[in-house]
């Protein structure tokens, strides 16, 4: 089926009327259906909907987050995710079943500005997300740079399949951890190299919204790499 | 204020590590005052405004000037009364509400610095003593916020007062009158400027933005008048500072304060 080209939209606006579905962000009125959002309609095999310039992060499960442990109780830390919500992680992710509120140091283990790199495990907008740092990949952050994006830009920054943050990190030697929420941590054994990589992450982040943006990330990280 | 804010672990380590190199995170001189920048004017209707920019720290200033009935025991004197708030825009931390300890100690701190300089000679605010004076209301606002507000507010309420108008009042029947379209300087005999410094381990900064705010261990505010007087200080923090150390704030507030001195004099 035949796609419309992309255009921007603002809430309340018609993106197009007849027989199509209301896909994210968009309802349904009368023929016309409407954005509900500030971003980009994307017509497509006969269905609308509209990708968020602008926005908040809105937890998700399974969702890979970064977070910074702000506070704890006798049985749960609370990380800040950079959401309406705050994560709950429970202390028995960390200490295992026979977790014991008396004989167990909590700030031992994680302390107030720690980092963490989190898993969403269940949220359901009624209460606060709650969340791992028990698997690959997860647990606190002990090096690196944080930097902090817009989580409507995240699926661009990953690109298709990876491809855009493969690019990066290969081309800058260096590590990108990505929060679905918008905050990133890089890492780099070369500073230059770290540099550079924030520089990319910062120039998608401000041009997330162009065409042919992985060519001008292309071209940025080849002008000054030799 | 940002006295509750959590630094995250990574930036902490970061700042700490560059102090031990003698470095900021902004590449600042330790004793080196972030850009300052002060337009005036930019509430139309207050007799006397300004707009301070520290780095990325604003505050507008606002000044409205009437006749108040005076203090019993000040009768000889105008009034001067400064106020601060911190915008909810200014900051997520920031909330709308009755003022917090922080705010609270902010509105003093700039109050201070400008009344114990003696920067406006009060007697000549009186209309008729014990009757009527002049009372000058300086209100600040912080509308963003990157740390060191009581030095953006300092900058705007001095540059606020020394540009307002004072409108001219007579007395009329044991009442104040103002007088239309008729207006005089501010009786300005010095120009107050507040220096805040961090105490972040043995390093001592000047201007601390908001993250080496949230990570210092004392913070200590000195304000020197026009002839390089210290005229009033506030401390801070949960650490304390050594003889030495004092003596070597109080220099570096000087030395600090002389090149804010110019820039809020050439604005006028």
């Amino acid at each position: 089926m035949s796609s419309e080209r992309k255009r921007h939209v603002i809430p309340g606006e018609v993106i197009t009327s007849g027989p199509y579905r209301a896909e994210q962000n968009t309802v349904q009125v009368g023929e016309n259906i409407v954005s509900t959002i500030v971003g980009l309609s994307d017509v497509h095999d006969g269905s609308v909907r509209v990708i968020p310039l602008t926005g908040g992060y809105v937890p998700k499960d399974d969702d890979l987050v970064i977070g910074k442990i702000v506070s704890h109780s006798s049985l749960s830390w609370t990380a800040d995710i950079n959401s309406c919500y705050v994560g709950m992680l429970p202390a028995s992710d960390v200490f295992g079943r026979d977790y014991s509120s008396s004989s167990d140091d909590m700030t031992a283990k994680l302390a107030k500005g720690d980092l963490i790199a989190a898993r969403i495990v269940n949220f359901d907008k009624t209460r606060d997300p709650l969340i791992t740092i028990s698997g690959r990949e997860l647990g606190k952050i002990d090096s690196g740079e944080l930097v902090k994006i817009s989580p409507n830009k995240v699926p661009r920054l990953i690109g298709k399949r990876g491809s855009m943050i493969q690019m990066i990190e290969s081309s800058t030697n260096s590590q990108v951890t990505i929060g679905q929420n918008g905050l990133l941590v890089v890492s780099s054994d070369d500073p230059n190299g770290l540099l550079k990589a924030i520089q990319a992450i910062e120039l998608i982040e401000e041009q997330a919204h162009v065409a042919n943006l992985t060519d001008q990330v292309k071209e940025m990280l080849e002008s000054k790499s030799e | 204020m940002s006295d509750g804010l959590i630094i995250d672990q990574l930036k902490r380590n970061q700042i700490l590590d560059l102090l031990k190199e003698g470095k900021r995170v902004d590449g600042r001189e330790f004793d080196e005052s972030r850009q300052l920048t002060i337009d005036l004017n930019v509430i139309p209707k207050a007799e006397g405004s300004a707009r301070a920019r520290l780095g990325d720290t604003e505050v507008v200033a606002g000044v409205k000037i009437q006749p108040e009935r005076p203090f019993p025991d000040t009768g000889d004197k105008g009034m001067l009364i400064c106020t601060a708030e911190i915008l909810p825009i200014a900051h997520p931390s920031a909330e709308t509400g009755p003022p917090t300890p922080d705010v609270v100690e902010l509105a003093r701190v700039t109050d201070r610095g400008i009344r114990e300089s003696g920067m406006l000679d009060m007697k000549q605010l009186v209309l008729e003593k014990d009757k009527s004076v002049i009372g000058i209301f300086c209100d600040n606002a912080v509308t963003d916020h990157d740390g060191n507000l009581f030095d953006a507010c300092s900058y705007a309420s001095t540059a606020a007062i020394n540009s307002c108008k004072i409108p001219k009042y007579e007395m009329q029947d044991d009442a104040p009158v103002k007088v239309e379209d008729q207006f005089t300087e501010p009786p300005v005999t010095t120009l107050p400027v507040s220096v805040t410094m961090a105490k972040i381990g043995e390093y001592i900064l000047v201007d601390p933005t908001i993250d080496e705010w949230s990570i210092m261990d004392a913070r200590i505010t000195i304000t020197t008048n026009s002839d390089g007087n210290v005229v009033a200080l506030q401390k801070g923090g949960h650490d304390g500072f050594t003889a030495e150390e004092l003596i070597k704030c109080s220099e570096m507030s000087i030395k600090a304060g002389a090149k804010i001195r110019e820039i809020i004099k050439q604005t006028k």
